[in-house]
C-alpha cells in the first residue's frame, strides 16, 4: 500500500516536473522571437480606411437637413441655418467632442456625404474649451496631428 | 593584530563589495525588465540611455524624491526598522563569497555555515514589515511570507549539508577548490541535491512560482503595501540582492566556482552567476503561483524527505571510499 | 494542551474588503469576506459601481440610436450584444435579413467569441499568478482580430457594426484573406496555451476541483454559457434555438466533467477552437448580395412584446423589448448572463482559502459592465 502510493507520487511528479519543462521552452521560443510592439511616438501604425476618428465637415455640401443632428445618440451636434430667398444655408455647426461617442451613425445617415470622420486619434488636449470645436472654421483641425492612412 | 595598513585593506574592500552590490542590483532589475519584456513579445525600457540602461538610474532618483509616508498607528520603531533587516543580512553575507582565486573580502572557515545563519535574519525584516505596517493585508502577507521562508530553510540546509560532507570543509573558497577537475553538478549523487537546492532557494528569495508574500492579485503587495520612497527600494534592492545571492552560493557549490578555461576568474564566476539569474527570471515569467497550503505540503512532504534521503545516499558514498 | 483545551482559544473571525479598487475583481466589484484565518466563512458581492442606467436610456432613444450603447453593455464582446439588441428587434419587426449578412453576422460573432474568451483566459491565468505573460500572449493574438474589425467597421472596441435588417457596411476588399491568415495563426496558438497553462502543474494544482459547480446547482442559478457547460449540462442556444445561419454550420459543443475552475477554463479553449471552425465554413458559403441597411429610416414599430435570446461569449444574453407604437421602446430589459454567473460567488467559495477566491472569481469570466448596466 506505502508502495504503490509513493511510487504513484514518484510518477505524478516526474509528469509534473516534465509539463513544467514543456512550459519553459514555449516561453524561451517567444524570447528570441520577434516584438509585436512599436516605439510609439516615435514610430507610429497608420490608420484603417474607414477608422472613426473625429467628426469632420465639408460645408459646401451640407444641406442642413438635421438627420445628423436627430441620430446622434448623445446630442453633441448643434446646427442653425438661415433661410435666404427659399434656400437654406448653414450658419453655425457646432460639435461638442466630450459628448461625441465615436458610433459613426452622423456619417453614415447623411445624404451628401458632407459630415465625415477624420483619421485623427490623439485627441487628448490640455485645455477643455479645445473640445468645442466649430466646423465651419478651416482651421479647426490644424493643431492636431493627422496620422497617414493604410 | 590591526595594523593601519590592514584596516585600509579592509575598507577598501568593504566599499568595493558596496559598490558592487549596487551596480549589480541596478543591473538585475533592468535585465530583469529587458528578460521579461522579450518573453513577452515587447521591449521593456528603451528610451533612458542605451536600450534603457540607464532606467533603475532614473528609479532610483525618483524613489528618492518620493514623499516617505507613515501609516497613522504604524507601530513605529518596528516599522522605521524592518527594510533595515531586511537589507543589512543580505550585503553582509557577501563578506564569505569568493569571487575569484583570492577575491574573498574573507575567506572564513565557516563560511557556508556563516551565510545561511545570517541570511535567515531577513525573515525578522518581512515579519516586522507586515506586523508594523497596521494593515491586513500586510499582516497576512507578512505571515505568509515568515511560514514560507522558515520551512523551504530546512531542504536548503540540507542539500547544502550534503555538498559540505562530499568537500569536507565547509569553507567556500575550500569547496570551489575542490571542484578543480570536476564540477559538483556533474556528479550522479549532487544532481537531486542541486535540484532541491534551486527550489528551496526559489522560495528563500519569495519568487514566482512561490511569491505569495507579494501576491499582487491577492493582496496588492503584500507585506511592503505601506512603505515609499527609499524604504521601497531598499526592500526591492534587497530582493534582487538575495538573487544574487542564491545564484553565487549556487555558483559555488554546483558550478565550479571561479574555474573555467581561458578568461579570468571573475569574469567566469560572474557569467556562471547571471547565467542562474536567468535561469531563475525564466522561470518566473511562466509559472502561475502555487497556493499557500500546496507551498508548505511541498516543502514538508516532497523535499525534506527527498533531500534526507540523499543525504543518506552521499554519506554511504563518502563511507564506502 | 490537548485537543479539548484548544476548542475552547476564542477565535475571532476578520473582514477583508476586496474593494473596489483591487488589481484582480474584473471591474468595479466590492466583495466582503470572512475569514476565519485563511479559510472562508461567507463572502458577500456588493455591485451597482458601473451602473449607466441603459435601460431608462433605452426608453428615451430611437431603435437605431441606442445600437452605440448596447457595444458598451458588454464591451469586450462588442458583436454579440449589438447582435443580440438588433435581433430581438428583427424579431419584433418581424423583418427578414438578407442571407449575406447573416452569414457576415456570424462570422464577427464568432470572432469577438473568440476574442472575448482570449480576455477571459488571459486574466484567469494572471489571477492565478502566471503574471503576465499568458496575458500578453492572449492581447497579442486578440490584436490581429481588433486589426481585422478595424478594417470592417472603423473601431477596435465598441463598433457599433448591424443595424436592424442587416450591416452598416460590406467586408472590404481582400478580408477574408485576413481573415484565413488568422485561423492557420491562431491554431497552434491554441496549442501552445495547452502547453503553457492547461497542462501545467502548478496550474492543475490551483485550479482543479476549486470552486466545484454541481449540476443542480448551475440549473437552479440559472447559470448558462460555458459555466453551465462546464458543469456537464449540453446546452448551447446556438443549437438549441439556432438564430441566424447557426443550423447550417457544423461545430461542437465542449462540455466539462467535473465542473471545478480547470473545466470552466479548458471549455473555453475549446469553444475558442469550435469558433474558428464555424468562421472557417462560414467564410466558405458567403454569398453575394447587398448586406447593408440605410441607417436614416426611423422605425415604428407596432405594439408588442419580444424576448430573443443569443449565446453571448459569458452566457446567455436576452433581450426583451416591449414596444408602444412610437419610435422609443416602451421597456427594453436586458438579461445579462454574468448577473446569474456573478451570484454563484458566494455559494462556491465556502470553505475554500483566500487565494481561491479569486481563482473562482477570474474561472467565472465576469464583467462589471454586463451586471451593472
Amino acid at each position: 500500500m506505502v508502495i504503490t502510493k509513493t511510487i504513484k507520487g514518484a510518477k505524478g511528479i516526474i509528469t509534473g516536473a516534465w509539463s513544467l519543462l514543456k512550459g519553459l521552452f514555449v516561453t524561451i521560443k517567444y524570447f528570441f522571437g520577434p516584438t509585436t510592439t512599436v516605439q510609439y511616438p516615435a514610430q507610429k501604425l497608420p490608420m484603417t480606411e474607414r477608422f472613426r476618428g473625429l467628426v469632420d465637415l465639408h460645408p459646401e455640401k451640407c444641406i442642413t437637413c438635421y438627420q445628423c443632428v436627430k441620430i446622434c445618440p448623445t446630442a453633441c451636434l448643434a446646427v442653425t441655418h438661415k433661410e435666404a430667398d427659399k434656400k437654406k444655408i448653414l450658419e453655425t455647426f457646432r460639435y461638442n467632442m466630450e459628448l461625441c461617442c465615436f458610433c459613426g451613425l452622423c456619417q453614415q445617415v447623411c445624404p451628401t456625404n458632407a459630415i465625415y470622420m477624420n483619421k485623427i486619434y490623439e485627441i487628448s488636449v490640455y485645455d477643455r474649451k479645445k473640445l468645442y470645436i466649430n466646423l465651419l472654421n478651416p482651421e479647426r483641425y490644424s493643431e492636431w496631428i493627422n496620422p497617414t492612412v493604410k | 593584530m590591526l595594523t593601519a595598513l590592514t584596516f585600509i585593506f579592509m575598507l577598501t574592500a568593504a566599499f568595493a563589495v558596496l559598490g558592487f552590490i549596487a551596480v549589480s542590483a541596478m543591473f538585475l532589475i533592468w535585465w530583469e525588465r529587458k528578460v521579461s519584456a522579450h518573453i513577452q513579445s515587447r521591449f521593456g525600457p528603451m528610451r533612458v540611455g542605451w536600450h534603457g540602461v540607464l532606467q533603475s538610474i532614473a528609479d532610483a532618483v525618483k524613489l528618492l524624491l518620493k514623499e516617505d509616508i507613515r501609516p497613522a498607528r504604524a507601530d513605529k520603531l518596528i516599522w522605521w526598522l524592518a527594510p533595515f533587516f531586511a537589507v543589512v543580512p543580505s550585503v553582509m553575507v557577501f563578506v564569505a563569497i569568493p569571487f575569484g582565486r583570492t577575491l574573498v573580502p574573507r575567506d572564513l572557515n565557516i563560511g557556508i555555515l556563516y551565510i545561511m545563519a545570517i541570511s535567515s535574519v531577513c525573515v525578522i525584516g518581512v515579519f516586522m514589515a507586515g506586523w508594523g505596517s497596521n494593515n491586513k493585508y500586510s499582516l497576512l502577507g507578512g505571515m505568509r511570507a515568515g511560514a514560507q521562508i522558515i520551512s523551504y530553510e530546512l531542504p536548503l540546509v540540507l542539500s547544502i549539508i550534503a555538498v559540505v560532507m562530499r568537500a569536507g570543509t565547509p569553507s567556500m573558497q575550500k569547496i570551489v577548490a575542490s571542484q578543480g577537475s570536476c564540477w559538483n553538478i556533474f556528479h550522479p549523487d549532487m544532481m537531486l541535491v542541486s535540484v532541491i537546492y534551486m527550489i528551496s532557494a526559489t522560495a528563500e528569495v519569495n519568487r514566482t512560482p512561490f511569491d505569495i508574500p507579494e501576491a499582487e492579485s491577492e493582496l496588492v503587495a503584500g507585506f511592503h503595501t505601506e512603505y515609499s520612497g527609499m524604504k521601497f527600494a531598499m526592500f526591492f534592492v534587497g530582493e534582487y540582492t538575495n538573487l544574487f545571492i542564491v545564484a553565487a552560493i549556487a555558483t559555488t557549490l554546483f558550478l565550479g566556482g571561479w574555474h573555467g578555461p581561458i578568461l579570468p576568474p571573475v569574469v567566469w564566476f560572474l557569467i556562471k552567476t547571471y547565467a542562474l539569474v536567468f535561469v531563475w527570471m525564466w522561470v518566473r515569467w511562466t509559472f502561475p503561483r502555487v497556493r499557500v497550503d500546496q507551498l508548505m505540503a511541498f516543502a514538508w512532504k516532497v523535499l525534506t524527505p527527498a533531500a534526507l534521503v540523499n543525504l543518506a545516499i552521499v554519506g554511504w558514498l563518502l563511507l564506502k571510499r | 494542551m490537548n485537543m479539548s483545551q484548544t476548542k475552547d482559544i476564542r477565535t475571532e473571525e476578520f473582514l477583508i474588503n476586496m474593494g473596489p479598487q483591487h488589481p484582480s475583481t474584473h471591474g468595479v466589484l466590492f466583495l466582503e469576506v470572512k475569514l476565519d484565518g485563511e479559510i472562508v466563512v461567507d463572502c458577500t458581492t456588493h455591485i451597482g459601481y458601473l451602473h449607466r442606467s441603459m435601460e431608462k436610456i433605452a426608453e428615451n432613444r430611437t431603435y437605431t440610436q441606442f445600437i452605440p450603447f448596447t457595444d458598451r453593455i458588454d464591451y469586450v464582446a462588442s458583436m454579440n450584444n449589438n447582435l443580440g439588441y438588433v435581433t430581438a428587434v428583427e424579431k419584433l419587426m418581424n423583418l427578414e435579413v438578407p442571407e449575406r449578412a447573416k452569414y457576415i453576422r456570424v462570422i464577427v460573432a464568432e470572432l469577438n467569441r473568440i476574442a472575448s474568451h482570449l480576455i477571459g483566459i488571459g486574466t484567469f491565468a494572471q489571477d492565478l499568478g502566471a503574471f503576465a505573460t499568458p496575458l500578453f500572449y492572449c492581447f497579442r493574438e486578440r490584436e490581429k482580430i481588433i486589426d481585422i474589425f478595424d478594417r470592417i467597421c472603423g473601431n477596435r472596441l465598441t463598433y457599433n457594426y448591424m443595424r436592424i435588417g442587416g450591416v452598416q457596411f460590406d467586408l472590404p476588399k481582400g478580408i477574408d484573406e485576413t481573415i484565413k491568415q488568422f485561423i492557420a495563426y491562431m491554431r497552434p496558438k491554441l496549442d501552445d496555451y495547452d502547453t503553457l497553462l492547461t497542462y501545467n502543474a502548478i496550474f492543475l494544482a490551483r485550479s482543479k476541483g476549486i470552486g466545484v459547480l454541481p449540476k443542480s446547482l448551475a440549473i437552479d442559478y440559472s447559470v448558462s454559457g460555458p459555466n453551465l457547460r462546464a458543469s456537464g449540462v449540453r446546452w448551447d442556444i446556438r443549437k438549441e434555438e439556432p438564430y441566424l445561419v447557426y443550423e447550417k454550420m457544423e461545430f461542437d459543443i465542449p462540455v466539462g466533467v467535473n465542473g471545478d475552475a480547470w473545466d470552466r477554463y479548458k471549455v473555453r479553449i475549446e469553444e475558442m477552437r469550435q469558433s474558428l471552425r464555424i468562421v472557417e465554413q462560414a467564410l466558405g458559403a458567403l454569398p453575394e448580395g447587398d448586406p447593408t441597411v440605410k441607417a436614416g429610416r426611423i422605425q415604428k414599430i407596432a405594439p408588442g412584446e419580444a424576448y430573443m435570446r443569443t449565446e453571448n461569449p459569458r452566457g446567455e444574453l436576452g433581450f426583451y423589448i416591449v414596444s408602444d407604437g412610437s419610435t422609443y421602446p416602451y421597456r427594453l430589459k436586458i438579461r445579462a448572463p454574468s448577473f446569474s454567473n456573478l451570484a454563484l460567488l458566494p455559494e462556491l467559495v465556502k470553505g475554500l482559502k483566500v487565494a481561491d477566491i479569486i481563482c473562482v472569481l477570474g474561472s467565472l469570466d465576469i464583467l462589471m459592465g454586463e451586471i451593472d448596466r
